[in-house]
């Protein structure tokens, strides 16, 4: 990317006070300096929920894995992030008046692609909302119950049974009974309530 | 597009352009406003020293109310 359009596009996001436009504008900066690199970046958990479902969750900073086989070197990843004069490294910087966390590989089962977001600076990748909201879930009941965790989840399955969010039910069901999550009872219960709560059809339950 | 409300979905499959996913922002916190509060952002994590210090004791910056989306 052109030194001017990184700058340009740096103030921009600087100046911006709405949070959930200023992550998706840096994670599109962001994921275009890293793929001009080789590494595929991913906006995962709170992050991506947010940017799905505008729940007003997340705090002010950005959580990415890489989908690529390979993270940047150290010094590469340090290179790329001076870019945009953050400060930090080399896991997470502070950059734009905000955080941007580099998870690491990333982890998932979903055969449900990526959600993609043309956003100003580049498309924004989100994780599968399907993993994502198992995954919310669990973290809703494990290892304790979790009053945010199901607020959060709550508000993700509304948005989706409203119509807002596209999302695969099967492999919600598919991902919730592998071994690494066993939470489809979970899954069940509170997607019943929520469609109960809002008076439209329970997905997982048709009939 | 959501056949109710012609608000824009965000698809499986293909990429949602960005004046769309705009335009869906007040539907989408008003869907989850129906189910739970209005602010859920938690009260910790342990990024609290880090965050606090850059937005002023704070965890993030204030969210836009709704009806401004």
């Amino acid at each position: 990317m052109d030194p001017k359009k990184i700058k340009s596009a740096l103030k921009d996001i600087t100046a911006e006070k709405d949070p959930t436009i200023k992550s998706v504008k840096l994670a599109s900066l962001c994921t275009s300096l890293w793929a001009e690199r080789g590494v595929k970046l991913v906006v995962v958990g709170g992050s991506a929920i947010e940017i799905l479902t505008e729940g007003a969750y997340a705090s002010g900073d950005i959580d990415f894995c890489h989908a690529s086989k390979a993270n940047l070197p150290v010094r590469e990843r340090q290179e790329v992030m001076g870019l945009l004069g953050a400060k930090g490294g080399p896991r997470n910087w502070q950059v734009g008046g905000m955080f941007v966390d580099i998870l690491g590989p990333l982890e998932t089962f979903a055969r449900t692609g990526f959600r993609h977001i043309d956003a100003p600076y580049g498309q924004v990748l989100l994780v599968a909302p399907e993993e994502l909201l198992v995954e919310r879930v669990l973290v809703s009941v494990y290892p304790e119950k979790d009053q945010d965790a199901e607020d959060c989840a709550k508000k993700f399955i509304a948005a989706v049974l409203d119509g807002y969010i596209a999302m695969d039910w099967n492999e919600v069901c598919r991902i919730a009974n592998l071994p690494e999550y066993r939470n489809l009872s979970e899954v069940e219960k509170i997607v019943g309530e929520v469609a109960d709560e809002r008076k439209i059809k329970n997905p997982l339950h048709p009939d | 597009m959501n056949a109710k409300s012609k608000i824009p979905c965000i698809p499986i499959e293909g990429s949602i352009s960005y004046e769309d996913w705009l335009k869906g922002r007040r539907a989408r916190r008003e869907s989850g406003e129906r189910v739970a509060p209005k602010i859920i952002r938690r009260k910790s994590s342990s990024s609290d020293k880090r965050l606090k210090k850059l937005f002023k004791g704070e965890r993030g910056l204030p969210f836009t109310p709704t009806e401004k989306l």
